[in-house]
């Protein structure tokens, strides 16, 4: 029989108040994002007395939000599908093909890791800048892509490596062609893994601010962050909307969380723990 | 099947696209970043070979320095914190079974939410009239300019902007002490209370050693990322007020793309690339010294 101790009850406060501490700052500026400016200074802990939807109509309107969460939207979707496929095709042939540069490949891909995005902004912007790259989404895909690969390709070879060799000999027999058995048998087996690295690479480039606010300069390619730190500037004094602009940028986050966090989480242990 | 896998040009066709995009985004713009860190370069000239005058320019800039430190500040505070807080969470958490995975979701939330989103919301919170001073104001404290003070030698806003990113980034290091504590064998822990261990007991001499590799991990993890950090300074302070929160990677946008000096900015980068490759090389060395059989 289990009875409640009294370091479960301490335990429990403790996650409580760690809860409260973690919800509290959102459930604030969900709950300021439907005042008015002035309720804001006045009852800022109060709920909005008459709800306003204005906020969030100008916030997309008028702050662009809504074109940027479209670019967002196309700019993520792309690099999810290419990166996909690309790093799943690079991590089959180093887990599966035989070749002898098959490891040293592999630790190639894998330095991308430690490569802080800073380092190649520089160069990416002047040389984006000759083709004309810069301004656009692809710009933006681009090295989005590349940064994203050396996780995919980590989980994926994981993956592979795992899947039995009797499996592949089998497609062998029945006359399957290496392509075949990529996308017929492997790829399908990988399902979950690639999931796991796709979730994860939308959300890290949902949120990217740095190299977006670089290459990006034209209010209608803008990404959700870019908009979103820009808009905050000239409209510094109606709060409201500001706030309901912080909700527009985190709203759709938190479905995905909430719909997907067990398979975001098992992809970042399973990212962390092989390493 | 061995003539299948050995097939050139399949090999050829699976690892190409990956290995174009490698080597033109990453590793050929690395080696550019490196020689422009040598050269005179101002968007409007082509580069200019001028050997080490950038980094000699390094050492005199103020700016620079007062980056460099709170760089620094960041990466030993949120290493520090991390650690402690992340295995604390990953402790309680593991002790207990109702609303473990709640609890668990709630505060690995933030790290999945926009830097930039977060960085606004808590400038707001933090500003002058709302948020915690309107608060503290319930109480009759009249609260601090959280993001203006300019006192002491780690000022406030580097504490405040610190401890925002220690909220945001905890979930992370909790989750993979967590996977790594549930892959610790049960008998281990029965063994040990059956030799008379209590709990804090059995996480000193069983848990902390065989999480060890994971501590490496998550500390390279937290390293990387604090020296990277950019996001949440730049909309929260911008590096202000008068540079003083500005941290290596700020400072490389502002001369980078604010006054176009891709040279100095440059040489800024590579002084960047070799602090996460020291600070990685160095917790790898001094964290992961012993394997345990699990």
């Amino acid at each position: 029989m289990k009875k409640i101790s009294i370091p479960k009850i301490i335990i429990y406060i403790f996650l409580v108040l760690m809860a409260v501490l973690y919800l509290a700052p959102l459930l604030w500026v969900f709950n300021v994002s439907f005042k008015t400016n002035a309720e804001i200074f006045t009852a800022p802990f109060a709920l909005p007395q008459a709800p306003t939807f204005e906020n969030f109509t100008f916030a997309w309107t008028a702050g662009k939000l809504g074109i940027a969460t479209l670019n967002s939207f196309i700019v993520c979707v792309i690099t999810l599908a290419l990166s996909m496929i690309i790093g799943s095709m690079a991590a089959f042939g180093i887990a599966r093909l035989r070749w002898k540069f098959a490891k040293l490949s592999l630790t190639y891909f894998l330095l991308g890791m430690m490569i802080p995005v800073h380092c190649v902004m520089i160069p990416l912007f002047t040389r984006f800048a000759k083709v004309h790259l810069t301004n656009s989404l692809t710009g933006l895909i681009l090295p989005y892509l590349t940064f994203a690969l050396p996780v995919t390709i980590f989980i994926m070879v994981g993956f592979f490596e795992g899947m039995p060799n009797e499996l592949i000999e089998s497609a062998c027999i029945d006359g399957a062609t290496i392509y075949q058995i990529f996308f017929k048998v492997c790829l399908p087996l990988g399902k979950t893994g690639l999931f796991v690295t796709g979730l994860m690479t939308f959300i890290a480039n949902w949120n990217e601010l740095l190299l977006a606010m670089v290459f990006i300069s034209d209010d209608l390619k803008k990404t959700l962050p870019v908009s979103l730190s820009k808009f905050v500037g000239p409209y510094n004094t109606n709060y409201s909307q500001m706030f309901a602009a912080i909700i527009i940028a985190i709203v759709p986050t938190i479905i995905v969380y909430c719909a997907f966090s067990n398979q975001i989480v098992d992809g970042l242990t399973a990212g962390a723990v092989k390493g | 099947m061995d003539k299948l896998l050995r097939n050139k040009k399949a090999i050829f066709i699976f690892m190409a696209p990956a290995f174009i995009l490698f080597t033109f985004v990453l590793f050929i713009p690395i080696c550019q970043s490196i020689y422009y860190s040598f050269c005179d370069y101002n968007a409007l000239t082509p580069p200019k070979f001028i050997g080490l005058e950038n980094y000699k320019n390094l050492l005199q800039d103020k700016t620079l320095a007062i980056a460099l430190k709170n760089s620094l500040f960041f990466l030993i505070f949120s290493c520090v914190t991390q650690l402690i807080m992340g295995l604390f969470l990953a402790a309680l958490l593991t002790n207990i079974d109702k609303g473990r995975n709640v609890f668990k979701n709630i505060i690995y939330l933030p790290c999945v939410l926009s830097s930039a989103a977060l960085g606004l919301l808590w400038m707001f919170i933090f500003s002058p009239k709302l948020g915690i001073n309107q608060l503290l104001a319930k109480f009759g404290i009249e609260g601090p300019l959280w993001l203006m003070d300019i006192n002491g030698f780690i000022i406030l806003p580097m504490w405040v902007i610190a401890f925002v990113a220690l909220w945001q980034y905890v979930g992370q290091s909790m989750m993979l002490y967590m996977a790594q504590i549930s892959g610790i064998s049960k008998s281990l822990y029965e063994a040990s209370y059956i030799d008379g261990c209590n709990k804090v007991k059995s996480f000193r001499y069983i848990t902390l050693p065989l999480i060890r590799p994971m501590v490496a991990t998550a500390m390279s993890l937290n390293a990387i990322g604090s020296l990277k950090f950019f996001d949440l300074i730049f909309n929260m302070t911008e590096g202000g007020p008068n540079h003083k929160t500005e941290v290596l990677a700020t400072h490389l946008y502002q001369q980078g793309f604010k006054y176009f000096k891709y040279g100095y900015a440059s040489a800024i980068g590579v002084l960047l690339l070799i602090l996460c490759l020291l600070v990685t090389a160095f917790i790898n060395k001094v964290v992961k010294t012993e394997q345990y059989e699990m």
